[in-house]
Parts: structure tokens; C-alpha cells; sequence
């Protein structure tokens, strides 16, 4: 056996479990989930009926049972499974959960803390105040090293091909840290500038703001970030690394995937050549992406980020072979040479004067060597992003008409809504249904498109329903210029005979690891994959420049710890985390007028400003916890942070099991009508502990709503408890007295204050409780017999409770107090009943552990050799629980001794 | 001159000290003290961030000594010691300063006097520090066997679990029989098991083991020796029996409050306590008759005996069980009595947790609550041949009400078993309440101030009989955990005689309340010798001495002189 007894959950009854069974001389593993044990206890201010500073009870507890020799501390852990083996021993599987800090690294100097740029609400502080990400759960805890917690992927920073870490950057921007979110940014790409114009961002499709009042606009957020830093470093403020890697790698092609890769692989030492065949380097940013979307001034100053690096672009070069390049000496090759052609459509006139390929038009244009279109009719054919960007660009060229013909409708458009929506703003006119069947021209030059009417028919390949001609619908519409846009292909003639062409003209590749027929040659972005994204092809080049890197280092091209997200998290448990929200209005339109930018190359998006961006960024929802903005990586000093950790399963045999999973707190948002989560000045009662704790959040009492010190505060007893209603009719033993001791505290810390306790019965049944509550009598409580009905908003901020005023008459009576504290009720945690895969851990009717024999071996449960400890059985004070748990030890420890005999 | 490398820690106690008492001051006026490396003032001393602190400190600094300002030596010292011990320093090299219960919680309405009081305490701590020496603790091997005192179902149960554990036991039971109360009742709450049923699993389960023994009419007659290794003996039947121990676990139970003449009617036909109507229910079957007269209403009065400071009986406390007892009584009426009418009179309804089920179980029942002000408690009158009670009801607008009834029980309290002999014995102390007391109810909950007796069940604090064998189980576990490491070690802050300057005037034997101190041999002439294991370091025998040939190990003169010395420094 790994260990004699395994402990389930480190809170007052683990501890002292595990300190028995300890003493005793058993080897113990203690598991707790959080990251630090103590449970509850540690979190209270005093105790009753002593008046014991909590803490003062709770460290030495924590920090023997940590320290004792015989007792092994797993925090963060959660257990799996438990079985139970024929010869009475159990196998358990637990989790480590990965908590991104090496903790024998770790000094508790919460720099992290202090880095962080994450705030969640504190769960140690019962949501009373903030804490960080990272974050080390309190000031007393055992073992005091930081965690950081991760719930799992962002949506966004999981949806984005190139893995940049949105939300790490929308948390910056956030925080006012803007060099720091470029910095980040940088880590992953190199063009912002152009992501932040021209990325369709799937990130903002899967944001979890969305389900509110509309998606934080994360793209924008990178171009306002880009835009700044570009202001202020009009180039970039690095050089090529000092480490340098043998290893030459050549690039085809200049677009974003191969611009991705370079960068990638000249970060890592490399030295890398980008061979692009046009005059200049950009590839579709440069010449598809009209500039009143991206202007070139942009794309120039993103491609410095990787010229910066040593990185040589050899623009108007034009790569023949690969044979070529080997001979150059380069030790690997990526071909990122996208989709440079249109598509033909194969119709008769394609070939006159009057028609031009929609790339050979853009081109033109952002060459500056636009035609006068002033007083032409414009034809674009094709529903894609490009058909839309040509027709929008006739448009500013003076066009008299423009008309885009898309043979389907615009339901199965593959161009984005808004850039629709803007083509429809600029004067654009769609007909759909219909596709050209003939260019009519005279003297070789153009004069009309002869089209007919389609209808869909069965759906093809791609789910979208198949267009048919109508016959006899044939029309002929003039027109001076065609632009056809129906597709674009690579152009794979270069490469004729060396990598194998795949399907529909893309070069065939390893869909991991890109890597082509030919060992040291990859092909990327949409060579590879036919036409996408920009932000896509980045991920491409991102990924050669990672399988490049293994092939050149010697390291196996097996794909591992190369995706390195986590499961991202869903809307619903992101959204589940809070009882209501609060909106902001949604954004208004972000583009100039329609009719204003229709006539100008001028980008037609406006940027946000710094208000903008921190208040637009304000609005995320962390849902991932953690960002990854890897502040706290720069700010340990101690070089602890590891974000590669991941949870570990650890199986452990065991002689014997003590549960000790302890209880969960009402919720109070289950009694609408005592108003919590409605009134600010509707607290619960552990709330009201914190509080009044030495650690507390403002150092001293005050009521939420305005920060007052309150001067007449009343106590709700049975708070989700002796209560049908909420489907707990047991009394939770606790609440009278931890009232009364914080009444008696109160009166401490607010001499002036009235408190006023209104209970059913005062259940002060312990050794020195009822002396206890004698005392707080004679100190001045007032105690109200009668349950509170409804607490309703009064004047101020205050409140008015509705009660049965039993002691004079039994009238329903009403009194106003400035501060209403739940004494909220203890009840089950029926994880425990989970544990167990091959027996049958039973529960009592009230679903706590079942005690088999509580007359004569308290804590033994329906399954031998497992043990109950404290309120897992049945809720009970401190005192109680220990007494409790220690009978749990000498049963388990009796067990573990018939084991061995 | 010592010269002693100390770290200072002054504690803000999370406030406790630090509200009251100025602790930079404190720091501030002692850093420069000579030997002091370093001083420090850590938000608590205790969590597990300060304690590594200190572990630092003393590897990287070379500390040879510590001092710690924090709260009573009870609750830390041994925390501290700890961590002496794991950084590697002699754990009698730190010394502990009480400004927390001594000092800050003293004079919370005097800051300025409490910072001055704190800065001489601590000037004296480590005037103590510097002049502590390495001690070595002393080790006693133990003896894998326990005495248990009482055979109720706690004692028994005791028993078992400690047997189990692989100790052997010896219990014994003053009266006649095993089983205490217990055995005397039937159904009991919350589970209707019977405890005579109980009792006799008990005892088959202590038959079938053979390293446990049970003796009845046998009493605790004399105790010696020391933790871990004690000498009992016992009167068992009139002989005289001697045993070796390792420790003692009292669980003598409890006695229950027998109410005055007159008292809410006590003396009257049909007025029982609720152990004598416990006792009626259970063991007689049919229709229940009292007195000859068939039983159709019941009332039970309670908090007879208990909460009332006023009261003869001075009982202050709440005796936890009676509420359920009572109402799982009234239970087994309403099945043993069809129709019978039974009214509960009560200040508050104390069926705590899950046994809030039984009190819901009663009023379907029909059973009625009535709720009185202790100020105008109920009375019970004779009337007729039958009972007439009269109360006057918070939950009815607090009208007036009387009715009939044909018995009233007495909801009767527990209270502190009477036993002077075994007082006597064990010196245990008891707390307000009468009943045994722990060391901490939270931190040492079966432990008392005599290491090595452990209590167990209601000779502590009124409990129900589950409740009293969890504390049992408890107690045996805590037992077990001092006796199966097969050795204790004993503090070692013990007198010790210098015997070139002792001549044997014997005056030293003479104040020494544990017998401690010895006559011996020592190069041909006689002198003291302190016995280690039985010493308790109480220092009685110090200022006796004429020759002052005897110190206590950790409070030596040269100690306390410097500390008185380092009380007179001005002040900064």
C-alpha cells in the first residue's frame, strides 16, 4: 500500500483526521481540492463559545497536519474514483490539478498576485471583494504558495487559428497595460496591424459577451493597440536575436502565412529568405485587400516586424524550382505561395477587352494604378469577400453603376454580412439568382453581360443547395466592365513534378506537421488549403515554423505539445457564474457614412480611442480565468510559473478511507423574499464573519450599499433551514451560535450599534453555549422570537422586516434595520456519494453519508474500511467535528490494523 | 557571556496584539538589544508563512536562539518549538513571550502603557533567550495498556476501539454492573435502538476479545508514575490490585438532577423525572398505567434543572440531550397510546440537527408545544385524582391555560457525576459547569492538564449516548496516539540538584507536592536527587534550598536575573 488511510478533504475534520490517524502512526494522504486546507474554520473571525481567534485554532492544526511526518498533503487535488479491492485494501484515482506554479518553486511573494491582470470574485471572501487570477487563497494558508486559476481556454483565445491570446490582450488593454498587450500579440504574429483591419475574427463569432448585448470587439482592440505602439515606434524596437540556430530556411511568398513562419523561425535563430515574386511583399494584404480596408502604410510597417528580425525578403524574385533553393544551401523550405489566380469562368468573351479577373483589378488598383471608372456600368461576378471588395472599389472609382451577380442567394453568400451591409451602404446593387452565361462585346470590346435566371436545386458537396438555370430567362444587361471573382487557385505549374499536386490545385501536405512529399520541404496557408483567411494562413506559417524548427533540431515530427489549449469554456458555465448582469448599450455603427467614404480610399472603419478600448475591453467576461497575458511570468522573480503544467492522475493504493467532504453553505439567492442578491445591504452571515476577521476586506464593518458603518442590524435565523420551502427541514446547529458570537463581536468592533437577533428557538445546546448566549443577552442583544416573513426596501438604503412578533401577541409586525445579515444554514455536500465505483455509499434520507452504526461506531459508513468525518455525516460544530473525526481515526486505523494482521 | 544569535518575532496577532500594543515600537526598541540578528513583526506568527520565515532566518542567518511575542505559551509553544526543531535548532533554545493574554487583551484601554509593558516583556524574553541552554527531552518507554474508569456505554466503548488499536484495557466500573444508564433504557433516539441492547453488544464484543479486562464493583485507589509508564491501583472487590499503565480514560459519566420537593409538583402521585417515565415506558407493555390510573395525557416540563442561574441548583448550562429525549419519548408514547393528548411545556425547542425530524415527528403526532417564560414557569397542582398544570403560553398571545393531565414528566437535567474518591485519585479540574474539563475544546478536546488522563461521554458535558461514544472513540484514538509510538518524551524543564553543594537538609523533599526528590548516595554523603519522570518542573523546591544548590532547567537564576535585569532598562 501506497499509504495506510487516504483523507478526503483537509478541512477542520480532515485535518484532525488525518492528525490522529498521524500520531497513531499511519501513513496518511490528505487530499483537498482547494489550494489550500483549513476549511471553513480558517475563514471565521472567532469561535464560539471560547471567542478563540479562529486562526489561532485552525494554523497550528494546518500547519502540523502538513508538516507531520506521517502525513503526505495534496492540495488542489481532487479525487476521481475509489475501489474497493476483494481484499479490503482501495485504489483511488485523483487529480493534481495543473496550477501553473511549480509550488517547490514558489516563495508566496505574490508578485504574480500583483501582476495579475485577471479580477474573480473571492470565494474566501464569500464575493465581498475582488481577488487576482493568480492568487494565493489567503494570508494564512497552508502551503502558502500561489495558483493560478484556469478554468480552461478562453473562447476566443481558442478559436483563433494563429493562437494569439485574445483575451490576454483584451486583458491588458484593460489594464491600461497597452505595450504590454502588443507585446503579447507579438509573441504569436507579427501583423497586427493588418489583423486589427482585415481578420475576419473568429474570436469575436465564439465570445462569450455575445449572449448578452454583443461581442467585445476584439479586433478593434488589436488595431487600437497596434495603431498606438505604431505611433510611437515607427519601427520595430528589436533586432535579430543574439542566439543564433544553424539551419537556413527559405519561404516562398510573402503573404501572412509565410511572413508567419519567417518570423517564428527567425525568433529561433534561424536565418530565413522570403523569395517573393511581385515588387513588393505582402502577398493579398498588399494587393487583394483594398486600402480603404488595409492601408499599405500597415502592411509595410507589420512586415518590419519580421525584416527586423534578419529576416531578407527578395521581392520580384520568382522561384523556378526547389532544386534551385537546395542549391542555394538552404536546409528546409516552406512554400507559402497562396492563391495568386482567379478562377475562370469558362464562359464565351471571358477573353476581351472589358473583362478582368477581380486579383488582376485589385492588384491594379492598390498599385495606384486605378482606371477612371467615372460614368461606367460596373458587372462583378461572384458572392466571396473578394466580388464585394471589387465592387465596392468600382464604386470609389467613380462607377456609375455597380452590380454584383451571385447565382445563389444572398443566404449562401460566402463574403461576411458586413461587408455586405457596407457594399449596400456604398450605392452597390446585388442581383442574385442569376450568373452570366456570355459576355457580349463589339470590336473585342465589352458591352454587355447576356445572364440568366438560376434557381436551387439538391445541395452539392459544400451543404449549399446547387444553383440551376432557368432555361429561357436569358437576358442581356450592358455593361463596360466585367470583374469576374469566382474563386482563386493556386498557381501549381511551378511546381510541376516536385511536390505532388493535390485535389483542386493545392499542394498536397502532412495535415499536422505541413510537410510535403519531399522530407525538408513544407507548404502552408492557401496553397495547402485553398483559399482562407489571413488569420488562418498565419496559423499555417505558425505551424511549418514549429515542424521546421523540429526537423532542423533533431526532434520527431510527432505533433506532441504542439497544441497546446486547453478545453474551452462553455457559455453556460461562464454565464452561470453570476446571478444577473449588467449591459452596457450595444456598440453603434463603427464606419464612416456610407455616402461619405463611398467616393475615397480613406479607411471606412473607425478606430476606437483610449476610452473606447479600456471601456470595450471592460466588457469580457474572463471566461477562462487566467487570460494568459503572462504578466505574472515577468514579475516572479523566482521563475515559478509554468503555463505547460496539466492536470496529472495519480493512483494510490490505500488500506482504508476517511471522508471528511464537509458541507456546503445555503444559498441564500434560494429565499427571494429575504432579498439577497436584490438589496446591497442583505448580507449572509458568513460574509458578515469576514468581516469582522482579522484579514478583513475593509478593516473594519460597514454596510455594502454605501460603505456606512451600520448602527441597528438584524439577524435572520434559520436561513434556509427548519424551512420546507427550500427543501431542508433540518436545523444546521451552528447558526444561533456563530449569530451570537457575532453579535457579541459586533458589539466589539460598534459600540453604538443595536443588533437584533430574530430566531424560533435559541438552540444553544453545546458545553459553555448557553452561558454564551446568557452573556450576549446581558450585553444588550436584542433577541425577537418570531420568523422573518419577507424583508422589503426601505428609505435609505435600508430594510423592513416583516415578522411574527410572537412575545406580544403574535401580531405580524414590521421593523426597519440598516444591515440584514442571513444567518444562512448549513447543508450536504453529496460529492462524497460520488467517490465510490464499486460500492454503494449510502446516504441518510437527508442525503448525508449514512452512519450504519452511529450508536456504537459513529463514522463508519454502509461500505467497510470507509469512514465518515464531521459534517459529512451530519452538519455539527467545531467542537463536535473533531470529536467526530478522531472517532473516524481509530476506526480507520483499527481497520488498517486487521489489514495487517 | 552568552552570545547567542537570536531572531525576534513580535506577532500583530491579525490585531489581537497589535490593536493594543504599538509592535513597530516594540520592534524598534529591541532590534539593537545585544544578540538580536533580527526582529521581526509578522501579521501571525503561527501560519505556516511566518514559521518558514523563521526557518530562513535561522539557516540563513545562523540564528542560534529565537524569541517569539505572541499569545500564551498553552496554545504555541509547542508550535514554535516545532519550528525550532525543523530548522534544525534545539527546540528549548526559543523562548515564548505571553503579550497577547498578558499584555494587548489586559490593557486594551491603556495602548500607551501596554507598548511600554510589551517592550519590557520582550527585553526580558530575550534576556531569557540568551541564556537558554540545549536541552535533551526525556525519553519514557510506554506501556501499551489502558485503564478505563466507568463501564457506561462510553467506557465500554472505550474499550473496544483501544483494543482494537492493539492496547490492552482494563476497565473498572464502581457499581455492580456494566453498562451505565444505558443499559437501563429501552428504545432510545435517534435510531429506537434499545440500550440494553447495546450495552450487551458491548459486552459480547469486549468477551470476544482477550486483551480486554472488565471488573465491576472495583474503583481507582491510587495513581503514580508518570505519562506513558503509570502505576494504578485498583479496589476491586476489597483487594487491593496493582497495575502499569500508559494512560487513563475517565468516563464516569454523569448523574441526573434529582428535583426538590415541590418543584413543578415533584413529590405528587403522577410527577416523574423523564428517566423514572423512561424507565415506566420501558419496562412494562400494554396500556400505560402510573400509580394504577390508565395514562390518556402526559405533559413534560423542561429545562428542570438546567438553564437557571437563579435556581437552587445553580445550573447554568443547557444538558443538550433532554429536548430529543423528551420528544422521542412522547413518540413512543403516541405509539404506545393511541389518542393520548401530551403537551410539551419548553423555553426553546433544542432538537439540533437532524433531530429536528423527531420534534416534526411529534407535532404530527399530535403532541402540542407550549412555549413558557422562565420568569413564570408552569405549575403542577393536584386535583381530583389527577394533575392540573397551568402555564401561560408565549405561543397562544401568552393567554393563561390549564389542563389536566395524567402524569407530568420532568424534563430533568444532567449533571456532574458525584464521585470525591476518584477526585481524590486523579486531581482532575473541572470547569464552571462541574463537569470534567478538557484542555481546549477545540484544539485538545479529550486531553486534560494530567498528561496521560484522557475523559470521554457525559463526565464531560451532557451528551446523548452516541454522541458520548463518539467522544469515547476519541479519547481512544488520542490514547492510542500517545502509546503506539512505544516511547513519549517527557518536557525536560525539570529540577536538578548540583550535589557538590547539596548537603541533604531535606527540605526540598518536603515542598515537593509530586514526591519527586529523593535521598541518595553521591561520593559518600547524602544528598537530593530529583527523580526526571515524576519532576514537574513546579519549583517549589528552588527558593527552599538554603545553598541554592537546586535549579529548574529553563528558568535558572542566571535567567531570571537577566530577565529582571533586562525590566529595569529605560525605555526608548
Amino acid at each position: 500500500m501506497d499509504y495506510d488511510v487516504l483523507v478526503v478533504g483537509g478541512g477542520t475534520a480532515g485535518m484532525e483526521a488525518a492528525l490522529s490517524l498521524g500520531d497513531m502512526g499511519y501513513s496518511v494522504l490528505l487530499a483537498e481540492q482547494q489550494a489550500s486546507i483549513g476549511g471553513t474554520m480558517i475563514l471565521l473571525s472567532k469561535v464560539f463559545p471560547t471567542l478563540d481567534c479562529a486562526s489561532c485554532i485552525a494554523t497550528p492544526k494546518m500547519a502540523a497536519a502538513f508538516h507531520h511526518p506521517q502525513v503526505t498533503t495534496w492540495t488542489s487535488t481532487e479525487v476521481d474514483e475509489i475501489r474497493r479491492d476483494p481484499d479490503g485494501t482501495f485504489r483511488a484515482s485523483l487529480t493534481r490539478k495543473a496550477t501553473c506554479v511549480d509550488p517547490a518553486k514558489c516563495t508566496g511573494c505574490q508578485q504574480c498576485e500583483l501582476a495579475c491582470t485577471v479580477a474573480i470574485p473571492d470565494q474566501f471572501n464569500f464575493g465581498l471583494v475582488g481577488r487576482r487570477a493568480a492568487y494565493i487563497p489567503f494570508s494564512q494558508a497552508v502551503p502558502k504558495k500561489a495558483v493560478i486559476d484556469r478554468y480552461g481556454d478562453s473562447p476566443c483565445t481558442f478559436a483563433c487559428p494563429a493562437g494569439i491570446k485574445a483575451h490576454g490582450y483584451v486583458s491588458l488593454v484593460r489594464s491600461g497595460l497597452f505595450d504590454a498587450a502588443m507585446e503579447l500579440i507579438l509573441e504569436d504574429v507579427p501583423i497586427p496591424g493588418c489583423l486589427g483591419r482585415a481578420c475576419y475574427a473568429p474570436c469575436e463569432e465564439v465570445c462569450s459577451r455575445r449572449e448578452l448585448e454583443g461581442e467585445v470587439p476584439i479586433r478593434l482592440l488589436k488595431r487600437f493597440v497596434a495603431d498606438r505602439y505604431y505611433a510611437a515606434h515607427p519601427e520595430p524596437a528589436y533586432g535579430a536575436p543574439e542566439q543564433r540556430r544553424d539551419g537556413r530556411v527559405a519561404v516562398v511568398g510573402s503573404g501572412p502565412a509565410g511572413l508567419a513562419a519567417a518570423y517564428d523561425l527567425a525568433r529561433k535563430g534561424y536565418s530565413v529568405t522570403i523569395f517573393e515574386a511581385a515588387e513588393q511583399a505582402g502577398g493579398m494584404l498588399r494587393y487583394a485587400i483594398p486600402s480603404y480596408r488595409l492601408p499599405n502604410e500597415v502592411v509595410d510597417r507589420d512586415i518590419a516586424n519580421v525584416t527586423a528580425l534578419g529576416v531578407e525578403i527578395r521581392t520580384g524574385h520568382r522561384v523556378e524550382s526547389i532544386g534551385t533553393l537546395e542549391s542555394a544551401g538552404f536546409d528546409a523550405v516552406f512554400l507559402a505561395c497562396g492563391t495568386s489566380r482567379d478562377r475562370a469562368l469558362g464562359i464565351e468573351g471571358e477573353d476581351q477587352e472589358g473583362v478582368v479577373s477581380s486579383l488582376a483589378f485589385l492588384n491594379r488598383v492598390n498599385r495606384g494604378e486605378a482606371p477612371d471608372l467615372r460614368g461606367k456600368r460596373v458587372v462583378v461576378v461572384g458572392g466571396g469577400n473578394v466580388a464585394i471588395d471589387s465592387a465596392r472599389v468600382a464604386r470609389r472609382l467613380g462607377a456609375q453603376s455597380v452590380t454584383i451577380q451571385y447565382r445563389r442567394t444572398r443566404d449562401e453568400m460566402p463574403a461576411f454580412a458586413w461587408e455586405i451591409e457596407g457594399a449596400v451602404e456604398e450605392g452597390v446593387s446585388f442581383e442574385y439568382l442569376r450568373a452570366p452565361v456570355r459576355f457580349v462585346g463589339e470590336n473585342g470590346a465589352l458591352t454587355g453581360v447576356e445572364s440568366i435566371d438560376m434557381r436551387l436545386g439538391e445541395p452539392d458537396e459544400s451543404g449549399r443547395r446547387r444553383p440551376v438555370p432557368v432555361p429561357g430567362s436569358e437576358r442581356i444587361s450592358a455593361a463596360d466592365l466585367v470583374v469576374t471573382a469566382v474563386g482563386l487557385e493556386t498557381v501549381s505549374d511551378l511546381w510541376a513534378g516536385d511536390p505532388r499536386v493535390g485535389g483542386r490545385g493545392t499542394i498536397a501536405v502532412d495535415p499536422l506537421t505541413l510537410q510535403t512529399t519531399i522530407l525538408h520541404v513544407f507548404a502552408g496557408g492557401d496553397c495547402a488549403t485553398g483559399p482562407t483567411s489571413i488569420v488562418a494562413a498565419l496559423g499555417q506559417g505558425r505551424r511549418a515554423a514549429y515542424f521546421i524548427d523540429c526537423l532542423l533540431s533533431g526532434r520527431p515530427l510527432d505533433g506532441d505539445g504542439y497544441d497546446h489549449r486547453l478545453a474551452p469554456v462553455s457559455h453556460e458555465v461562464v454565464l452561470g457564474r453570476q446571478a444577473s448582469y449588467r449591459t452596457a448599450p450595444a456598440d453603434g455603427k463603427r464606419e464612416r457614412p456610407g455616402e461619405e467614404r463611398q467616393h475615397d480610399f480613406t479607411e471606412t472603419e473607425l478606430a476606437l480611442d483610449e476610452q473606447q478600448a479600456r471601456a470595450a475591453a471592460g466588457r469580457c467576461l474572463d471566461c477562462g480565468g487566467c487570460c494568459e497575458c503572462h504578466q505574472c511570468l515577468k514579475a516572479c522573480p523566482a521563475e515559478a510559473i509554468d503555463f505547460s503544467q496539466r492536470d496529472r492522475v495519480e493512483q494510490v493504493h490505500i488500506g482504508s478511507v476517511v471522508v471528511s467532504t464537509g458541507f456546503h453553505l445555503f444559498d441564500a439567492l434560494r429565499k427571494p423574499q429575504y432579498g439577497y442578491g436584490r438589496y446591497p445591504n442583505v448580507i449572509t452571515a458568513m460574509q458578515m464573519d469576514r468581516l469582522l476577521t482579522p484579514t478583513r476586506p475593509y478593516d473594519t464593518v460597514l454596510r455594502p450599499s454605501d460603505g456606512r458603518i451600520p448602527e441597528s442590524i438584524a439577524y435572520v435565523l434559520c436561513t434556509g433551514s427548519r424551512d420546507c420551502g427550500v427543501g431542508n427541514d433540518l436545523c444546521s446547529r451552528v447558526c444561533c451560535m456563530y449569530s451570537i458570537k457575532q453579535a457579541e463581536l459586533i458589539m466589539g468592533a460598534l459600540p453604538l450599534a443595536d443588533i437584533t437577533i430574530y430566531f424560533i428557538d435559541i438552540r444553544a445546546f453545546g458545553k459553555g453555549f448557553d452561558e454564551f448566549y446568557e452573556q450576549a443577552r446581558s450585553m444588550g442583544v436584542y433577541f425577537v422570537k418570531g420568523r422573518v416573513a419577507r424583508i422589503e426596501e426601505a428609505e435609505g438604503d435600508n430594510l423592513a422586516l416583516v415578522y411574527e412578533d410572537i412575545a406580544n401577541g403574535g401580531k405580524v409586525a414590521r421593523a426597519e434595520h440598516d444591515l440584514v445579515v442571513l444567518s444562512v444554514g448549513l447543508l450536504p455536500n453529496q460529492d462524497a456519494l460520488r467517490l465510490f465505483s464499486n460500492g454503494d455509499l449510502r446516504a441518510d434520507e437527508h442525503h448525508y453519508v449514512l452512519e450504519i452504526d452511529e450508536d456504537q461506531t459513529p463514522a463508519r459508513t454502509s461500505i467497510e474500511g470507509v469512514y465518515a468525518a464531521g459534517s459529512s455525516a451530519a452538519v455539527m460544530d467545531i467542537p463536535d467535528t473533531i470529536l467526530h473525526a478522531a472517532s473516524a481515526a481509530a476506526l480507520a486505523g483499527a481497520y488498517v490494523e486487521r489489514l495487517k494482521a | 557571556m552568552s552570545s547567542r544569535r537570536l531572531g525576534v518575532y513580535i506577532c500583530y496577532c491579525g490585531g489581537n496584539i497589535s490593536d493594543f500594543v504599538d509592535c513597530e515600537r516594540v520592534r524598534a526598541a529591541v532590534e539593537g538589544e545585544e544578540g538580536v540578528v533580527i526582529a521581526r513583526t509578522p501579521m501571525f506568527a503561527c501560519s505556516d508563512a511566518a514559521q518558514q520565515e523563521m526557518i530562513d532566518d535561522i539557516h540563513q542567518l545562523g540564528l542560534d536562539g529565537m524569541v517569539v511575542a505572541s499569545c500564551s505559551p498553552t496554545l504555541h509553544q509547542l508550535t514554535f518549538r516545532g519550528v525550532a526543531e525543523r530548522a534544525g535548532l534545539n527546540p528549548y533554545l526559543y523562548t515564548q513571550v505571553n503579550l497577547r493574554e498578558q499584555c494587548s487583551w489586559a490593557h486594551t484601554d491603556q495602548p500607551e502603557a501596554a507598548t511600554r509593558k510589551a517592550i519590557q516583556m520582550v527585553r526580558a524574553g530575550i534576556a531569557k533567550a540568551r541564556w537558554s541552554e540545549p536541552l535533551e527531552k526525556i525519553r519514557v518507554q510506554t506501556v501499551p495498556g489502558v485503564l478505563v474508569v466507568g463501564a457506561g456505554i462510553a467506557g465500554l466503548r472505550t474499550a473496544v476501539a483501544l483494543s482494537d488499536l492493539g492496547l490492552a484495557v482494563t476497565i473498572v466500573e464502581r457499581s455492580e454492573r456494566a453498562g451505565g444508564w444505558v443499559a437501563g433504557f429501552g428504545s432510545m433516539y435517534p435510531h429506537d435502538r434499545s440500550g440494553a441492547g447495546l450495552v450487551a453488544e458491548a459486552l459480547a464484543e469486549i468477551g470476544r476479545r482477550d486483551n480486554i479486562t472488565l471488573h465491576t464493583r472495583a474503583a481507582l485507589v491510587e495513581k503514580s508514575g508518570s505519562v506513558g509508564d503509570l502505576v494504578v491501583v485498583l479496589d476491586v472487590a476489597g483487594e487491593r490490585v496493582s497495575l502499569n499503565v500508559g494512560a487513563i480514560v475517565v468516563a464516569t459519566g454523569f448523574d441526573t438532577y434529582e428535583p426538590a420537593e415541590g418543584e413543578y409538583g415533584r413529590g405528587l402521585a403522577g410527577v416523574l423525572t423523564l428517566p423514572e417515565y423512561k424507565g415506566l415506558l420501558d419496562g412494562s407493555e400494554g396500556p400505560l398505567v402510573v400509580d394504577g390510573h390508565p395514562v390518556s395525557s402526559v405533559a413534560y416540563i423542561y429545562c428542570v434543572g438546567s438553564r437557571c442561574e437563579s435556581c437552587e441548583h445553580g445550573h447554568t448550562y443547557c444538558s443538550r440531550y433532554c429536548c430529543a429525549a423528551a420528544v422521542h419519548a412522547s413518540l413512543v408514547t403516541h405509539e404506545r397510546v393511541p389518542g393520548v393528548r401530551q403537551y410539551h411545556l419548553y423555553r426553546d425547542m433544542r432538537t439540533y440537527g437532524k433531530y429536528e425530524s423527531l420534534y416534526t415527528r411529534a407535532r404530527q403526532q399530535g403532541s402540542v408545544f407550549l412555549e413558557f417564560d422562565p420568569q413564570e414557569p408552569p405549575s403542577v397542582e393536584a386535583e381530583g385524582g389527577t394533575l392540573r398544570v397551568t402555564l401561560r403560553d408565549l405561543l397562544t398571545t401568552g393567554k393563561e391555560l390549564t389542563f389536566p393531565a395524567d402524569v407530568v414528566v420532568l424534563v430533568t437535567a444532567m449533571q456532574p457525576k458525584r464521585n470525591e474518591a476518584l477526585n481524590e485519585v486523579l486531581k482532575l479540574p473541572v470547569g464552571l459547569d462541574g463537569f470534567f474539563k478538557e484542555v481546549h475544546p477545540k484544539l485538545r478536546p479529550v486531553e486534560t492538564v494530567i498528561d496521560g488522563v484522557f475523559i470521554a461521554g457525559a463526565a464531560q458535558a451532557p451528551r446523548s449516548s452516541a454522541e458520548s461514544v463518539a467522544s469515547a472513540l476519541a479519547a481512544a484514538a488520542k490514547s492510542a496516539a500517545l502509546l503506539k509510538k512505544g516511547s513519549v518524551q517527557l518536557e525536560p524543564l525539570v529540577a536538578v540538584v548540583d550535589p557538590a553543594a547539596c548537603t541533604w537538609c531535606g527540605l526540598c523533599a518536603e515542598v515537593c507536592p509530586y514526591g519527586a526528590i529523593e535521598k541518595v548516595l553521591y561520593d559518600g554523603k547524602e544528598v537530593a536527587l530529583v527523580n526526571e519522570v515524576i519532576c514537574k518542573g513546579g519549583g517549589s523546591c528552588v527558593p527552599v534550598c538554603p545553598y541554592g544548590a537546586i535549579q529548574v532547567r529553563g528558568s535558572t537564576d542566571a535567567q531570571i536575573r537577566a530577565m529582571i535585569e533586562a525590566m529595569e532598562i529605560e525605555h526608548v
